[in-house]
Parts: C-alpha cells; sequence; structure tokens
C-alpha cells in the first residue's frame, strides 16, 4: 500500500509528446481509473509508474520515495498487461510464483503462497495447467495473481480486461472490486471504456492530449464535468452551438441553433453578448411529450417533428428536427409513450441542467470551474 | 487461375488421390535422381575392394571399412573434427543467441541494417569470403599489426593458418545460420513478457535467461544443430585457414577420392561419418529440446 504523486511528468518520443506535464495524486489503497481516448498518453503514463518508461522530464514518487530512475525491477509496482503477457513456457503455479523466485523466496513457499493467490482469484484448479491452453478470462485472472503475488505497493492495470467479450468484461469489473477491497492496494486502472471507469474506480482522471483534464469520483466527474472534451467522452449528448443575446443575474440568455432562445445558468462566469457557446442538452434530461400545436412555454422547450427512430437494444433513440438542427431523447423499450416517425413532440428541460462551454472547449460556469 | 495457388496443391495432396501422385512426381524424381541413387551408388562403392593402381575392385566386401576403423590416423582426424564442431557452434551459437536479441529488439533502419548484415555474406562464395580472413590473420597481416602496433602483443602471432584462424573462419561461416535459425524462433516472442518480468523483479540477465532463452530454445537447437554438422565436416576454413594439424576427415576423405583415388575407402569414411553426424545431431536435439516437448515447426 501507497500513495502515488507524479509530478510534471512529460515523455517525448523525438517530435512526439505523448504525456505532457501531467501531475497526479494517487491515495493510498485507492482506485483510480485513468480514462482517456486512445493515444491520450494514459499508457505511457502507467508505463512510468512501472518503471517501463522513462520520463523525459517530472518526478514519480511511490509512497513519499522517489522512484523517477528507478528500473522496474526495483520498483514494488506491479503490471497487469493488456496481453497479460504470461510466459509461456512456465505452468500456471511458476508463473504467478515467478516474482516470489525473483525475490529469492524458497520453492515451498512460493508454491504455497501461489496457490493462496491463485484461490482469491478462483483458479486454483489450474496451477498445472500450461497457460497457453486458458481462455482470455482465466489468462487474465492468472496474470492478476501473479502481479498481486509480490503483494506490489501498487497496482497497475493496463486495459486487462479490453480483450474480452461483453459478459465477461463486466463480470470482472465486479471482480476486479472485490478483489481491490479484499487486498487493500492501491490501483491505477487505465482504459478506454468509460462504463468501466464508472464502475470501478473511486475516483476517475479524464486524460486528453497526454494532460489530465480532470479528476474527481465518478458521479462528480459525470455531474460536473469541466470541458467540452469530457462532456464529450463521457457519453452520446446534444451538442448545440449558441450565440449570447444578453446577461441576465443568473446567467445568460442564448439564441441556440434549435431555433430558440433558452436560459442558461453561467454563474458569474464572464460571458458577453455575442459569445459563441456550445451547449450541451444531455438526452436523459429531456422531456418529451406529443405536442398538439399548441405554443411551447417560455423558451425552456422546442417543438420538432421526429425524423428518425433508432432501436439500440433495451432502449430506443428518437430524433427531433427543430430549425434543421437534430436532438435526440431515449427511452427504455416498453414506456408508455410509443412515438413514431411524423409525430410532432414537444421537447422541454430545465434549464439548470444545461451545460455550456465556451469556444476553447472549458466549461461556463457550473460548480467545477 | 487463382485456383493453381500452393493451398490448392496442398489439398489435392493431402486427399492422396490419382492427382496427387501426379503432383508430387516432380518432387519426387528430382530427390531420387540427385539424393536417393547417388547414395546408393556411394553404399555400392564402399563395399568394392580397393585397387592400386585404379579406383575401386568390383567385390562385396566390408573390407574399406575395417580399414578405416583400424585407422589410428582417421581416428585422430575424427576427433579433432568433432573438436572443432564442438568449439566452433559453442562460440558461433552463444553469439548468435545475442545478435538475433539484438536484431528482435532493434527497430526501423538499424534492424533492417542487422539482418540485411548478416544475410549479404550468405551472396558472396564460401570459398571467396573464407580466403578474404588469409590476409587479415596472417603474422603480417591487419589484425597482428593492429595488435602490435596498440601493444597488446610484442611480437606478431600466426592466427592463421593455425587453430585460431581455422575457428574464426569456421563461425563466420556459421554465424548467419544461426542467427536466422534463432531469430526466426525469437521474432514471434510477445515483449510483453520480457517486461512483466522485470516488473516482478527479475533483473535484465535474468529476465533473459528466464524469459527470453527459453522462448529462442527450438531456435537455438536447430542453430546447433545446423552449426555442428557443418562444422564436423567442415572443409573450407580448415584447408584455407588451418595448417597440417587442422585436417578434418571431410580434407581426408577429399584427398582419397581425388588424390589418392581409392574410392571405397573414401566411401566407407563418409558413409560410417554420416551415420555418427546423425546419432550426434538426435542426440543434441533431444537434450535441447526435451524439456519443452519436441522441437515445433522444425
Amino acid at each position: 500500500m501507497a500513495s502515488v504523486t507524479l509530478s510534471d511528468l512529460r515523455k517525448e518520443y523525438g517530435d512526439l509528446t505523448a504525456v505532457d506535464g501531467l501531475s497526479l495524486d494517487v491515495d493510498d489503497g485507492e482506485l483510480l481509473c485513468l480514462l482517456g481516448p486512445s493515444g491520450c498518453g494514459k499508457s505511457t503514463t502507467l508505463r512510468m509508474l512501472g518503471g517501463l518508461e522513462t520520463p523525459t522530464d517530472g518526478d514519480v514518487h511511490i509512497g513519499g520515495d522517489a522512484v523517477t530512475d528507478q528500473p522496474p525491477y526495483e520498483r514494488n509496482t506491479s503490471m497487469v498487461f493488456q496481453s497479460w503477457a504470461l510466459f509461456p513456457h512456465k505452468s500456471v503455479l511458476e508463473n504467478v510464483a515467478f516474482g516470489l523466485k525473483m525475490d529469492g523466496v524458497g520453492e515451498d513457499e512460493r508454491h504455497e503462497r501461489a496457490r493462496e493467490m491463485l484461490d482469491v482469484v478462483e483458479m486454483s484448479g489450474f496451477a498445472d495447467h500450461d497457460p497457453t491452453d486458458l481462455s482470455g478470462g482465466q489468462k487474465q485472472r492468472v496474470a492478476l495473481a501473479r502481479s498481486l503475488a509480490i503483494e506490489p505497493d501498487v497496482l497497475l492495470l493496463d486495459e486487462p480486461l479490453s480483450n474480452l467479450d461483453k459478459r465477461l468484461r463486466e463480470q470482472m469489473q465486479l471482480e476486479l472490486r472485490n478483489i481491490h477491497d479484499e487486498v487493500e492496494t492501491t490501483f491505477v486502472h487505465v482504459t478506454h471504456d468509460q462504463n468501466e471507469a464508472f464502475t470501478l474506480a473511486d475516483r476517475i482522471g479524464i486524460m486528453n492530449d497526454g494532460q489530465i483534464e480532470q479528476v474527481g469520483a465518478p458521479r462528480e466527474v459525470y455531474d460536473d464535468p469541466v470541458s467540452l472534451f469530457i462532456e464529450e467522452f463521457l457519453g452520446d449528448t446534444n451538442l448545440v452551438d449558441a450565440t449570447v443575446t444578453e446577461t441576465t443575474e443568473t446567467g445568460v440568455v442564448a439564441d441556440t441553433a434549435l431555433g430558440t432562445e433558452a436560459a442558461i445558468p453561467t454563474g458569474d462566469a464572464a460571458v458577453a453578448a455575442g459569445d459563441e457557446l456550445t451547449v450541451s442538452f444531455r438526452p436523459e434530461e429531456l422531456d418529451v411529450e406529443r405536442a398538439d400545436g399548441g405554443a411551447s412555454d417560455g423558451g425552456a422547450s422546442i417543438t420538432g417533428e421526429i425524423t428518425d427512430v433508432l432501436y439500440r437494444g433495451s432502449s430506443v433513440r428518437f430524433y427531433v428536427e427543430s430549425a434543421g438542427e437534430h436532438v435526440f431523447f431515449e427511452q427504455s423499450v416498453g414506456a408508455d409513450t410509443d412515438f413514431a416517425v411524423g409525430d410532432t413532440v414537444a421537447v422541454s428541460w430545465d434549464p439548470d441542467d444545461l451545460l455550456a462551454f465556451a469556444a476553447d472547449g472549458d466549461r461556463v460556469g457550473g460548480g467545477g470551474s | 487461375m487463382a485456383e493453381l495457388s500452393f493451398a490448392w496443391l496442398g489439398e489435392r495432396i493431402k486427399r492422396q488421390d490419382a492427382g496427387s501422385v501426379f503432383l508430387i512426381a516432380p518432387l519426387a524424381a528430382f530427390e531420387l535422381v540427385f539424393f536417393v541413387v547417388p547414395f546408393l551408388i556411394l553404399v555400392r562403392m564402399s563395399l568394392n575392394a580397393n585397387a592400386d593402381p585404379g579406383f575401386y575392385q568390383p567385390a562385396w566386401t566390408l573390407e574399406a571399412y575395417r580399414a578405416v576403423l583400424a585407422s589410428g590416423l582417421y581416428r585422430d582426424l575424427v576427433v579433432f573434427s568433432f573438436e572443432l564442431g564442438v568449439v566452433a557452434t559453442v562460440i558461433a551459437v552463444s553469439l548468435a543467441l545475442f545478435y538475433a536479441y539484438a536484431a528482435y529488439r532493434a527497430t526501423g533502419l538499424r534492424k533492417s541494417l542487422l539482418l540485411f548484415s548478416i544475410i549479404l555474406p550468405l551472396l558472396t562464395t564460401l570459398v571467396v569470403k573464407t580466403y578474404a580472413w588469409r590476409p587479415l590473420l596472417s603474422p603480417n597481416g591487419v589484425l597482428n599489426d593492429l595488435l602490435v602496433g596498440v601493444g597488446l602483443l610484442g611480437s606478431p602471432v600466426q592466427f592463421a593458418p593455425g587453430m585460431v584462424g581455422t575457428v574464426i573462419g569456421q563461425v563466420y561461416i556459421v554465424f548467419p545460420y544461426a542467427v536466422l535459425s534463432i531469430y526466426s524462433v525469437l521474432s514471434t516472442m510477445d515483449w510483453d513478457t520480457v517486461e512483466a518480468a522485470r516488473d516482478l523483479g527479475a533483473s535484465r540477465p535474468r529476465s533473459f535467461l528466464e524469459v527470453v532463452v527459453p522462448e529462442a530454445l527450438p531456435g537455438i537447437a536447430v542453430a546447433t544443430v545446423v552449426s555442428f554438422a557443418w562444422s564436423v565436416g567442415a572443409y573450407a576454413a580448415p584447408s584455407q585457414l588451418g595448417s597440417g594439424a587442422q585436417t578434418t576427415f571431410a580434407m581426408e576423405i577429399e584427398s582419397l577420392m581425388l588424390t589418392q583415388f581409392d574410392y571405397p575407402t573414401g566411401a566407407a569414411f563418409s558413409l560410417l561419418m554420416l551415420a555418427a553426424m546423425l546419432v550426434v545431431s538426435l542426440g543434441v536435439m533431444r537434450l535441447l529440446t526435451g524439456s519443452i516437448g519436441g522441437v515445433e515447426g522444425v
């Protein structure tokens, strides 16, 4: 168990900057997810934490000790690789016992401890198997046991679930949570899957272009994103351009591309008339009802025609056209209201649920800024 | 003609119908004419009696085998041939393991250069490139000039003709084959496994021993057998870079056939060595790969 501090971490490969001045604190015993799209530098950050890459600049502290220049075999971190990287010429038991063997633990003791570890991941029946005979999920468990066997200060997980099918992945997410609670070790888990991060993490660090955009508890990050990038990355939403027409006491009024004026709660942020904003209308915050040609009330709604209906398994997505722009909302299959293409509907929202972002992508107003 | 692919040929041959016999025929004919028939001629020749003057006396006798097995000179030549085989193999395969690992780790231009410089010597005639070592290794050659010049040697040493030259020449001949055998196996290795070993506390040398060597073992076995078989039967390196003391059995057989015109003895000597090499090669293969259950894909 140990805390981790990354300060001003940089990694450059020639002209390419993979990690660009990243600072992050991971608390002792925490499960932190580094979430970001491919190429955002999250894996490189993890590898610098494990000593598999040397930072171009910046420092890595684990449990208060500077380990920036320590090679991986001197650090008490352990990585679970995306490919699992089991040793093909060793049995499952020897794989799990490998780290202890390197520590000079005698054969009887290390095999006993390896068996205990295999018990934790429910693979005790496979000790004598050849790793190449195992399924993906089984390999994943063995790789986890192998890393946990050395009782690392920090366990590093580099998308270890991404090669599993959806059902197994969701099952392993829960098991990983349980194992984390059991071993009380600091986990840093890298993933590009938002759902995985939300399921697993105590806190999520969202990365973009080699930097951390936002760190926080899953709920906090979701409810209060600091930038347009995060709002887009965390889930599908309706992003609508708007131009500020006047400022009010609680925010601004903007002329949206949906053809209606909308009040936007920007708080005391510095916004002036004429500023361009991007406004996020989250589909789950939209209220929809059949419109009977009545006038819309007070600007917090639009009326439009349903142009497309998309079945997405358990939910149905409806696209509504207004002033040439499309917004979508979703309903569970079997919900009471059953809209069809061509129906005219009124879509309304609570202005407090809108999120606005400035032209540079930063959040305007809201608790996060 | 998209059907006429190797996969199609393979399918036909697997089905073993009349057509497949027809497809295999050219290969079978080639094997028969260039390997089986000459081998049978060699066997028949070894059973003739020697004649002086003349090449052989038609007969059915084991006299030639008896003569080879009884000769103390030949036994010494065979012992030296095996010594050269062991020394050249150990050096070539050890160096090749590191070279292949370096080529596996390298990227881009460096990788291309490492692999290309291994293949390039294969495009040159064996005799020419072996002979090229003479001016480098002779007493007034480049290497001696350098070593004496920097003061490492008081006076020039005769590396060639001699044992040092012979070993260097032989290692140089088999090295590319050893590298390619090992590289072909290593190239499929997942680098993550080496990182995983280091991550779990293995130092660089330790991770090499624990992960890279077991992975490369089938390649090492092939490299060893190829290097050993070739070096025991060495001809070009000892005849061009050795002195009289570096005579291998292959050189003696050449002399028996082309200078002494003793065909039966030469043939019998060849066949005895062929049998000996077969046994030793199988033994080496089993020794190196027994622990991982056979050489796959070889």
